[in-house]
């Protein structure tokens, strides 16, 4: 997949602006806080429909200004163009659409635009808390599947349901065994959900595995080897098995912590409760890993991401690297640029000229970013 | 009753004095900006049709409002907005007793009704299972709906709820409600778009979904 336009306007610091990119290498320099990030948040919006940042769209809209607009046309792998249009509105709903059709639920577009975004925070993905891994799962799964972000919409749903009927009934005082019945009719839906969420964790997890550990073991030879796994919270889905089976399982598991999470008045257990791990050699990074193994770690992961994407889906994901190169091996960062270049287009922002000095690829487009303001460079 | 909370909540502005300069005109375009759909810009048109429309629009309105409010009443036995009570659908000796079509809104009765192919009867929940919206089972008329069951013996309940996490929850309460009872209980096959609403499907998809309703 290939970013050819984009035009922005009320974004943050952004000055309204309309740039053609190279369907190979681009990248963006510029000083600190002058709106790189920014940019390829801008860029990278139609995938998720929201921020990469976590950012609520009341942020990204320019401060003084009502609405954020952002267009961005692409060429998909089977060569058909798609065209995303974004709207971002102070204290409104967003408008999404593509092709000119209104997107009227999230699920309707998340994948349709592929990218693999490497930004500061997924520096944190090997050592972090849960929640990130958790969400780049997520992200990832939704990205490789529209049914997987249905599924996970609907469990939210369904516990954040369950939350409230706890924590209401807490309050109130009301009789735990009618309160347990009631949280029942929750439990199933999210034991139904959950069974397929669990399973496409697991199966995601694997396959991601011995692609992210040859990414890692060709940017740091004769390191030992790296290792991802999936870590479910609930006990059922640590015993092999599938379908209805699984659910019955996870059914009767959330059964029988009913009684403490009436008392607590919240639900003690979940998909919203799972983690993945990262190992090195059989050690986890998480705690244990040096800074660079931790950077090098995430990097192969989004990376091996990246190819999951392709094999499954025939799409060659867009990589946004939000300065990602500081840090790393000169030789190493070269080599890892060439590679994704061989493959994929790429959108990279830096703050540091050395990061990309020397490196002429083909097609190479770049622009200085200042004050907001984007201009090419010869 | 006073109404100033919910308005601090809308933004814009209605926050501050508003915009014109009679209070009277403010006040209407914030009682219509508060209906379902309709935004600061579209009420303040709206307001400004009435008043100032051709062939005296707001009187039209008024009239028609007041008789609404003084004839338009749920019905007794299954919920639906009627101006007699039981309503005609209730009343009807040609509308099969024993079967009920269950529903969430009044307005989830209309597509039925307009497609002309049901011949069984109704109830109306007025909502469907959704603490985070503070509406638990005890807040449901469930009991009226079983007192159908034995009163009228119906032997067939057709669940027709929107495709929702929400719409699955009280099927599935109302599915436990009847476990002892010797009755059908279906739902909508799902021909709803997944998160879309009853009320606005049309006539062929509402009837496939109808055809093959699935038992539960
Ligand atoms: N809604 C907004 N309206 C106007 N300006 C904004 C808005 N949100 C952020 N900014 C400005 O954008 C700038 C940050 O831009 P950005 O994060 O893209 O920097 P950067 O070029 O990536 O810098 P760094 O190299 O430090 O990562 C800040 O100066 C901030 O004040
Ligand atoms: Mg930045
Ligand atoms: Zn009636």
């Amino acid at each position: 997949m290939w970013l050819l336009e984009a035009s922005i306007e009320g974004f943050r610091n952004l000055i309204p602006s309309r740039l053609v990119l190279s369907p190979t290498v681009n990248v963006f320099h510029g000083g600190n806080g002058q709106g790189k990030s920014n940019l390829l948040e801008a860029l990278n919006y139609p995938a998720l429909g929201r921020s990469y940042r976590g950012a609520r769209d009341d942020d990204m809209v320019a401060a003084g200004a009502a609405q954020a607009h952002v267009a961005v046309s692409c060429r998909t792998d089977n060569g058909d163009h798609i065209l995303f249009e974004c709207g971002m509105e102070k204290g409104g709903p967003g408008r999404l659409r593509i092709d000119g059709e209104p997107v009227r639920r999230r699920a309707d577009l998340v994948g349709r635009m592929a990218t693999v975004v490497f930004e500061p925070q997924s520096v944190q993905l090997a050592a972090g808390a849960p929640e990130l891994r958790r969400s780049f799962a997520d992200q990832s799964l939704s990205v490789l599947d529209q049914a997987y972000f249905r599924r996970l919409m609907n469990c939210h749903r369904a516990l954040r349901q369950k939350a409230a009927l706890l924590r209401d009934a807490r309050r109130a005082g009301a009789s735990p065994s009618r309160v347990r019945a009631e949280a029942e009719i929750w439990n199933r839906e999210i034991a139904r959900e959950a069974a397929a969420l669990c399973e496409s964790r697991a199966t995601w997890a694997r396959e991601l595995d011995p692609r992210a550990a040859a990414i890692y073991a060709e940017m740091d030879p004769g390191s030992a080897c790296l290792k991802f796994v999936y870590l479910p919270s609930l006990e059922a889905c640590r015993r092999g098995l599938a379908g209805e089976d699984l659910a019955q399982e996870i059914l009767s598991e959330l059964d029988y912590i009913g009684p403490h999470e009436v008392r607590r008045g919240r639900p003690l257990a979940g998909p919203h409760l799972d983690d993945f791990q990262l190992l090195l050699g059989g050690i986890g990074l998480r705690g244990y890993g040096s800074r660079g193994e931790a950077r090098s770690a995430a990097l192969a992961l989004k990376l091996a991401h990246g190819e999951l994407i392709f094999a499954q889906r025939r799409v060659r994901p867009i990589l946004i690297f939000d300065d990602v190169f500081s840090e790393l091996d000169k030789a190493r960062v070269r080599r890892l640029q060439q590679e994704c270049a061989a493959r994929h287009q790429l959108l990279i922002a830096t703050a540091r000229p050395d990061d990309v000095a020397g490196w002429k690829p083909d097609g190479l487009r770049t622009w200085r970013v200042e004050g907001g303001r984007l201009e090419e460079l010869p | 009753m006073d109404d100033r909370p919910t308005l601090a909540l809308k933004r814009g502005a209605a926050d501050a004095g508003g915009e014109f300069r009679s209070p009277a005109l403010e006040r209407l375009v914030r009682a219509l900006a508060r209906l379902p759909g309709l935004g600061r810009k579209s009420a303040t048109r709206i307001a400004l049709q009435l008043l100032r429309g051709a062939g005296d629009p707001a009187e039209e309105l008024m009239t028609a409002l007041a008789e609404a409010r003084l004839h338009v009443r749920t019905c007794g036995r299954c919920g639906c907005l009627t101006e007699d009570d039981p309503c005609a659908v209730c009343s009807s000796a040609s509308r099969d007793a024993t079967v009920v079509c269950v529903v969430a809104l009044p307005v989830d009765v209309l597509p039925f009704e307009r497609a002309g192919f049901y011949r069984g009867r109704y109830f109306v929940l007025g909502g469907l299972l959704s603490p985070l919206d503070g509406v638990r089972a005890d807040d449901l008329p469930f009991a009226r709906l079983l007192e159908r069951f034995d009163v009228d013996g119906v032997r067939e309940a057709i669940l027709a709820f929107d495709a929702s996490v929400e719409g699955e929850a009280t099927a599935l309460y109302i599915q436990r409600l009847l476990a002892d009872r010797d009755v059908r209980l279906t739902r909508l096959a799902t021909g709803i778009p997944v998160g879309g609403s009853l009320a606005y499907t049309d006539e062929a998809t509402l009837l496939r979904a109808f055809q093959f309703r699935r038992s539960l």
